[in-house]
């Protein structure tokens, strides 16, 4: 028999470290390129600490010798998954200063096209995210439906992923009946899909079990942070720039907003943010059937210049993308080339509320709190 | 805090837990079943089967340099600065040029280099061009192992040679 | 609005001598005294106006009046309001950078938008709790947004613009073979001088 002897640790004298480790920048689970450097205690983080910058390619500095016009490629390319409704933003910022007059088709097909790469950004969202927590079959499925839009806007466009589509005074190419058939026929495929994809991930109780109760945002957090987009609401707060300041003429169009309602946990867990990203496709697809009901026969580009030069002046202008606001603080000087464009990006404001959303939460837990504000590197490093 | 502490496990329910859990795995289990059987394979076969891309597609650049006025229109358009033209005046006794269009041409192009590698494909220079001699073509498969191969000299001969490449399915 | 706003900050904060920009195109916006930035943020955020969300912070370089101009654009999700606040600062050099009060403690969104702000512009926050820099490099030496801002040569043992990237051959061709003005085959921001040296050509 071994006799067991009292050693002379006990709990108070034992000295425990916190270990650091690093979530690099090549991660299969951080969306990007994003370093994270976490101090954990056994396997319970106690800080987070993000490290940005990887994908800093400076676009503020570009602009400034760049025309109107050739700004809108740079635009595309920072939050590559929303390219649309981010080139749309800086089209309006700049039509707001010249007081250009859109035409009603393009007004249109403009929303149409916004809410559609929507649509295929929370798909993307739905994929990465069941993928992130181990789920690999919704990541396919996803993509399938993502295939629809991405050929739509190739015929559109000329490109699938950074369009230079949405131009001063309308869009580039107009849509002919044909592509509008075809998308009509092919929305209540996407409804039965959208609903087929919570009822295999949303509802599924490792599902819940995962997200529910993890990370929680609370309404004060999200303010003081200055959260925006699906994850202000997902704590429950009746946010949306479509409907509170209305542009490009959203006001006509009758649709819901989405909040977080704690449905399988708290408050403002990563399953609310799921579920109003799941629950908003829906309400575009009610936008763009009555965008379909509605088109109208004109042109699609209204009358601009050829040499752009906006008045001296400044001005702010913020549109809801998928992953939240983006604004553009442009100021001019009368030239042909901005003076200084400042892009306020979502992802950016979001990524700062990580080392507070991180502490108490297991690893695989804190992959899942990255996954569900849903950031976008390009995004965050501009 | 971001873990909030459960609540304590009944007997009911812990035979509720599992009946959830079963419950909820078979209906996705059935929404994946379809797809093995019920939904035709989307794949394309490439390299045998090559996808065929619409009219409009943005891929690789072509310049018919015949046409150009050099209004150097597409160079100043340029986000990227990837388009360097060089011209120079045509003597006054030299034959009247025009482009298929009508267009007079007054200036001798002696340099016209685009670098595809620098170029985003955004399309601004094919907008802006006055005669329509800088189009994008549907040609998709142009990689090179070196990046001076990626700088196409549109004066040279040899750039006829894929003028109407186009990719084209099986 | 926007008067109502100034008059609001100039009985609250005494000193802070807010005064409404009026401007044709765009929007206005109000300018206070940089001394006094914080005591107005925390007016503008406890008070009846509830701004209680602060959205970007954005410098702006202003070389010919040597100022640097700090945009706090501030917005209310309870009101529905906005508001660009603006102080403007004393250009520096880079021993002597523009100081002023850091709000992190009046808004947590501050924490990330100074550092931007401190990375791009070189505007020193005071009391900003991790002051380092946040998208270039931490041992970046200039501030990329400031208009006379020239790239650094080499970072570490790397080059930062290598010549053979640099489509010299066609630029210069360009150049001597032209008889047009305004031919934009000179590089828009910055020139390029051909290496003195043929070292530099070896790098892959």
């Amino acid at each position: 028999m071994i006799k067991m002897e009292k050693t002379s640790f006990d709990q108070e004298k034992l000295k425990t470290e916190l270990l650091t480790i690093n979530m690099g920048p090549q991660h299969p689970a951080t969306h990007g390129v994003l370093r994270v450097e976490i101090k954990t205690d056994s396997e319970i983080v106690a800080e987070a600490t993000p490290y940005l910058g990887y994908l800093h390619r400076c676009m503020e500095k570009h602009t400034e010798h760049l025309d109107y016009r050739g700004v809108i490629p740079f635009c595309d390319r920072m939050d590559y998954l929303a390219a649309m409704n981010a080139e749309l933003g800086w089209v309006l910022t700049v039509e707001k200063m010249l007081g250009t007059e859109v035409p009603e088709r393009a007004q249109t097909l403009r929303i149409m096209i916004a809410e559609l790469q929507r649509i295929a950004s929370h798909l993307m969202f739905f994929g990465t995210y069941a993928i992130d927590l181990g789920a690999f079959s919704p990541f396919l499925y996803a993509f399938q439906d993502r295939e629809f839009i991405l050929r739509l806007f190739e015929e559109l466009s000329g490109a699938r992923l950074l369009y230079n589509y949405i131009w001063l005074g309308g869009v580039w190419n107009d849509i002919n009946d044909e592509q509008l058939s075809r998308l009509e026929n092919w929305l209540p495929e996407l409804e039965e899909n959208i609903k087929k994809y919570h009822a295999l991930v949303g509802e599924n109780k490792i599902f819940i079990g995962r997200t529910a109760n993890v990370s929680i945002v609370s309404k004060e957090m999200a303010f003081d942070y200055g959260a925006t987009g699906p994850v202000l609401r997902g704590s429950g707060v009746d946010w949306d720039l479509r409907k509170k300041r209305p542009y490009a003429g959203y006001e006509k169009y009758d649709f819901d907003v989405i909040k977080g309602e704690g449905l399988k946990g708290t408050l403002g867990d990563c399953w609310d943010r799921y579920y109003v990203r799941m629950m908003e496709m829906h309400e575009s697809i009610k936008i763009i059937k009555q965008c379909l009901a509605g088109i109208e026969e004109g042109p699609v580009m209204g009358k601009v210049s050829k040499i752009v030069k906006p008045p001296k002046g400044e001005i702010y202008l913020r549109t809801e993308c998928p992953r939240g606001e983006l604004g553009y603080h442009l100021v001019s000087d009368g030239t042909k080339n901005p003076y200084r464009v400042k892009v306020k990006s979502s992802c950016f404001t979001h990524t700062s509320m990580l080392p507070d959303m991180a502490p108490g939460l297991m690893i695989a837990d804190f992959v899942a709190a990255i996954g569900s504000i849903d950031i976008v590197l390009g995004e965050v490093d501009r | 805090m971001s873990i909030v502490t459960e609540q304590k496990l009944t007997f009911t329910g812990y035979f509720r837990n599992i009946w959830t859990a079963v419950r909820t795995t078979f209906k996705g289990m059935m929404i994946t079943f379809k797809y093995v059987y019920g939904v035709k394979s989307v794949t394309v076969e490439y390299p045998e089967v090559k996808e065929v891309l619409p009219e409009n597609s943005r891929s690789r650049l072509y310049n018919d340099v015949e046409n150009c006025i050099s209004c150097m229109q597409c160079a100043t358009a340029c986000p990227v600065d990837c388009i360097y033209i060089a011209a120079v005046k045509r003597d006054k006794d030299s034959p009247a040029l025009k482009t298929t269009s009508g267009n007079p041409i007054r200036l001798d192009l002696t340099q016209y280099t685009i670098d595809t590698a620098l170029c985003c494909y955004c399309g601004l220079c094919t907008t802006v061009c006055p005669t329509e001699c800088l189009t994008h073509t549907t040609d998709y498969e142009f990689a090179q192992f070196t990046l001076d191969e990626m700088k196409y000299d549109y004066l040279a001969a040899d750039v006829r040679a894929w003028r109407t490449r186009v990719v084209k399915g099986a | 609005m926007h008067s109502t706003w100034a008059s609001y900050i100039n009985e609250k904060v005494s000193g802070a001598s807010a005064v409404v920009n009026e401007v044709e195109a765009g929007d206005q916006s109000i300018t206070v005294d940089p001394t006094h930035l914080k005591a107005v943020c925390e007016a503008l955020k406890n008070g009846e106006h509830e701004f209680n969300v602060l959205q970007v912070v954005s410098g702006v370089d202003y070389p010919e009046e040597q100022i640097i101009e700090v945009n706090y654009i501030l917005a209310s999700f309870t009101k529905n309001t906005e508001l660009i606040l603006k102080v403007r600062l004393p250009r520096g050099d880079e021993n002597n950078l523009p100081k002023v009060d850091s709000v992190v403690s009046v808004w947590k969104a501050a924490n990330f938008q100074e550092r931007e702000t401190y990375d791009m512009l070189g505007v020193e926050f005071v009391g900003h709790p991790d002051f380092r820099r946040i998208l270039c490099p931490e041992d970046w030496t200039g501030f990329p947004l400031r208009k006379d801002y020239v790239v650094q040569e080499k970072y570490l043992d790397m080059v930062v613009n290598p010549v053979h990237k640099m489509n010299i051959g066609e630029r210069e061709f360009g150049a001597k073979h032209t008889h047009i003005k305004g031919a934009s085959t000179s590089v828009k921001n910055y020139t390029v001088e051909a290496p003195a040296t043929s070292e530099d050509t070896s790098l892959n």
